[in-house]
């Protein structure tokens, strides 16, 4: 698999996508959707759709998919190669969901949330295989939140398309399978070999599995651990386990949207207060108000460097 | 208050960011004294500022912080916590030196500025008189005499309303050059009435740049002033302001709005012996004599049962 | 007799050699970060820093940054000044030195694209206002 369009510029979100098979165009189409990595704390997220005719179902199920978290690494590698050998009735496309989008994404300040994330990323896949011209009938996929509402979602913004939403789709639909394969593979192949975009020189590649409560993750996440940065973009901020190793081992960082509630706010209020009391705000405490022209411009005069 | 995520105060600051007109960071003549940073008596708020001399006191400096919450820096390989920006830009002399001349003036005799600009409480205030925008532009708020070598001032309410007047209208001028939005004022309904749309724009300019300098001055020759351009005077001055604009409480705390810098400033206070109210004068009228002391209400009982 | 007061401090400015000066990057970011002293900016920051056209953009503690450049005014220069020993009392006279000048520097929103409505840009009015203020008026 070729990732190089994503490894150009791992900051953001990436589609990588085969080519469209000619028959898929022509006949009625399945189309299975799944997701790698949603739960680590480090690299990407990977949304993967597989689709071929509806007629070619079994010709999929010969090719011995199955769930890739059943699979070793090197059996998903050579199934991979098989989908790939296929190409005249499969295609698949994935949408790279890179740390750092995550981050952002999660962390900014209208929030959004993962689930959310993740029903756009499919949508996206869904709309990128109906525009290039896939004959979609049917779409399988495992369930991300309630499934019902799920399934809502998805057959409203996509008429004419029977939605399957499943939990184990992945088990029970070998086009699912496929996608998971997919998607598996990417995120493999992503974290393998992941690029810092920061300057960190020879970076210890140990990182893992990737979920938090993988003790190799969890000494790199110390060892990377920077007081005032955090971490490179390979972590994901928005996890509570980054979270919680910044709170307790890196220098504390105040946002202008930070959550005000409990102890936190009121500790915020009264330091605010003294600060500008104490070391701030003696010039601001003649009886006239400053000209709107300063105070628009948070201009204000000091009496003391 | 010893929770982990509160937000210490930034007392220890050692650094600062900076904007500086050329001029101030210039390399000094021989000789002369480097920049130095004083604190001089407001003339708009009576209390103490921070001002910046530079080389050899030839020029004055304000010092304004542009202070947005939540911000620091990185400066090369370091963070500095303090994420204000401070500016230091040229200021006119005369606006710091105009409350010394006008109490002088009131004994209404020619004086050495020497003999008038002085304060203890502000001892820098001499530096005024080095600047050599001082010099050129002392007869714009003052009649000059010349006797022998001496030069002698009188303060001169015209004057200084001409002064001022130019003032604004080079203010003006900067404002619309600038793009400045001057709108969202409150204006007179005369003026609106008696004048052109465009003319009650002009309104909006005038009354702005008025604002702008009458943050130099005191409130009465701001007052002054404004009759001066021929503008009304609105009523309340927070109408001004839209409301949107208002500051944010944690811009400044409810605490800070008493300036207890003023009550030691015996010299510019000017204020009369505090008055009772007129409430507190009947009060004090009264005849206490047959009435009970607080004390006596809170007694022991057995006291008063000895009767 | 002099009356002990804050007032009659001077705090003197050691200009060094502001031409000489060391050059920094320096940036303006939408966050207090409670610290003051060393950090890896350019191994964490600057090459993680993205320049297209009209945006620059990077991330700070996960958070989505944009950026803009902004220079100094016409006739200005940025300075960093830095205070090497802290007065005891506030009426002790004291010495800043210049430590660093700039020219221009990148101000950081969060989440939003830069605009002119930004206070960093807004200020920057300032000196072009105070020179009308404060300016020398004609006979």
């Amino acid at each position: 698999m070729d990732l190089s369009d994503f490894e150009a510029n791992n900051s953001v979100s990436c589609r990588l996508s085969s080519a469209i098979p000619d028959v898929c165009k022509t006949e009625d189409c399945c189309l299975g959707i799944d997701e790698a990595g949603r739960g680590p704390v480090l690299g990407p997220m990977v949304y993967g759709i597989c689709y071929c005719p509806v007629s070619k179902k079994d010709d999929l199920k010969d090719l011995k998919v199955a769930d890739s978290k059943t699979l070793t690494e090197a059996e998903r590698e050579n199934l991979f190669h098989k989908l790939d050998e296929a190409k005249s009735f499969v295609g698949w496309a994935l949408q790279i969901l890179s740390p750092n989008t995550i981050s952002n994404s999660m962390l900014q300040r209208a929030k959004y949330n993962l689930n959310a994330l993740s029903h756009d990323a499919a949508i996206g896949l869904v709309q990128y295989a109906l525009d290039c011209g896939v004959q979609l009938k049917e779409v399988f996929v495992d369930t991300v939140g309630p499934a019902e509402k799920y399934q809502e979602k998805l057959s409203q913004r996509f008429p004419g398309v029977e939605v399957t939403v499943r939990p184990k789709a992945d088990s029970l639909f070998p086009i699912v399978s496929a996608a998971s394969i997919c998607a598996k593979v990417a995120r493999d192949h992503a974290v393998k070999s992941w690029r810092f975009v920061e300057d960190l020189g020879d970076v210890d590649t140990d990182y893992g599995s990737g979920y938090p409560n993988d003790p190799k993750t969890k000494s790199w996440l110390l060892k990377y651990l920077d007081p005032v940065f955090g971490y490179p973009q390979f972590v994901r901020f928005s996890w509570s386990t980054a979270q919680s190793l910044l709170d307790s081992k890196a220098v504390p960082v105040y946002w202008d949207d930070d959550e005000e509630d409990g102890e936190k706010a009121a500790a915020r209020m009264n330091c605010a207060s003294m600060l500008s009391y104490f070391s701030r705000g003696k010039a601001q405490s003649s009886a006239r108000e400053p000209h709107r022209f300063f105070t628009e411009r948070r201009l204000q005069s000091l009496d003391t460097l | 208050m010893t929770t982990k995520k509160k937000r210490s105060s930034n007392t220890q600051n050692d650094r600062w960011v900076a904007i500086a007109a050329d001029s101030a960071v210039e390399a000094s003549k021989v000789g002369d004294s480097g920049p130095v940073f004083v604190r001089l008596r407001n003339p708009a708020t009576d209390a103490a500022s921070l001002y910046l001399f530079g080389s050899g006191d030839s020029q004055l400096y304000e010092v304004k912080a542009f202070n947005e919450d939540c911000h620091s820096w990185f400066v090369g390989q370091t963070v500095q916590r303090d994420g204000r920006l401070l500016y230091f830009t040229p200021m006119d002399p005369l606006f710091l030196l105009l409350p010394y001349l006008m109490k002088a003036g009131k004994e209404g005799k020619f004086q050495p500025v020497q003999q008038v600009v002085m304060d203890e409480d502000y001892p820098a205030c001499t530096r005024l008189l080095s600047c050599s925008q001082t010099q050129a532009s002392l007869h714009h708020v003052a009649e000059e005499k010349e006797v022998g070598s001496q030069k002698f001032h009188r303060y001169s309410q015209e004057k200084t309303m001409e002064w001022l007047k130019k003032k604004v209208d080079k203010t003006v001028r900067a404002l619309k050059t600038s793009n400045i939005s001057v709108g969202g004022g409150v204006k007179s309904m005369t003026y609106i009435r008696a004048k052109q749309e465009s003319d009650a724009r002009e309104e909006d300019y005038l009354r702005y740049a008025h604002g702008l300098i009458s943050d130099y001055i005191s409130d009465d020759l701001s007052r002054e002033l404004l009759k001066a351009l021929g503008l009304p005077e609105i009523s309340s001055p927070k109408e001004l302001e839209p409301p949107s604009k208002k500051r944010k409480m944690s811009d400044r705390p409810v605490e800070a709005g008493e300036d207890y810098t003023k009550f030691n400033s015996a010299d510019f206070a000017r204020k009369p012996p505090k008055k009772m109210t007129a409430a507190q004068k009947s009060l004090a009228k009264v005849d206490k004599s047959g009435m009970k002391t607080m004390s006596a209400f809170f007694s022991p009982k057995v006291k008063t049962e000895k009767n | 007799m002099q009356r002990m007061s804050a007032n009659g401090s001077v705090t003197s400015l050691q200009l060094g050699s502001v031409a000489g000066a060391e050059k920094p990057d320096v940036h303006l970011l939408p966050c207090e970060i409670e610290h003051d002293g060393p950090a890896e900016v350019t191994r964490y920051f600057t090459a993680a820093l993205k320049d297209r056209k009209h945006e620059k953009s990077v991330s700070f503690r996960g958070r989505g940054l944009k950026g803009q450049e902004v220079s100094c005014p016409h006739g200005y220069t940025g300075l960093v000044l830095r205070e090497n020993h802290k007065p005891t009392s506030d009426q002790e006279d004291r010495t800043v030195r210049v430590s660093s000048v700039f020219h221009r520097f990148t101000y950081w929103n969060l989440d939003t694209p830069p605009t002119s409505d930004d206070g960093v840009v807004m200020a920057m009015a300032w000196p072009e206002i105070a020179e009308a203020i404060h300016g020398l008026v004609d006979d």
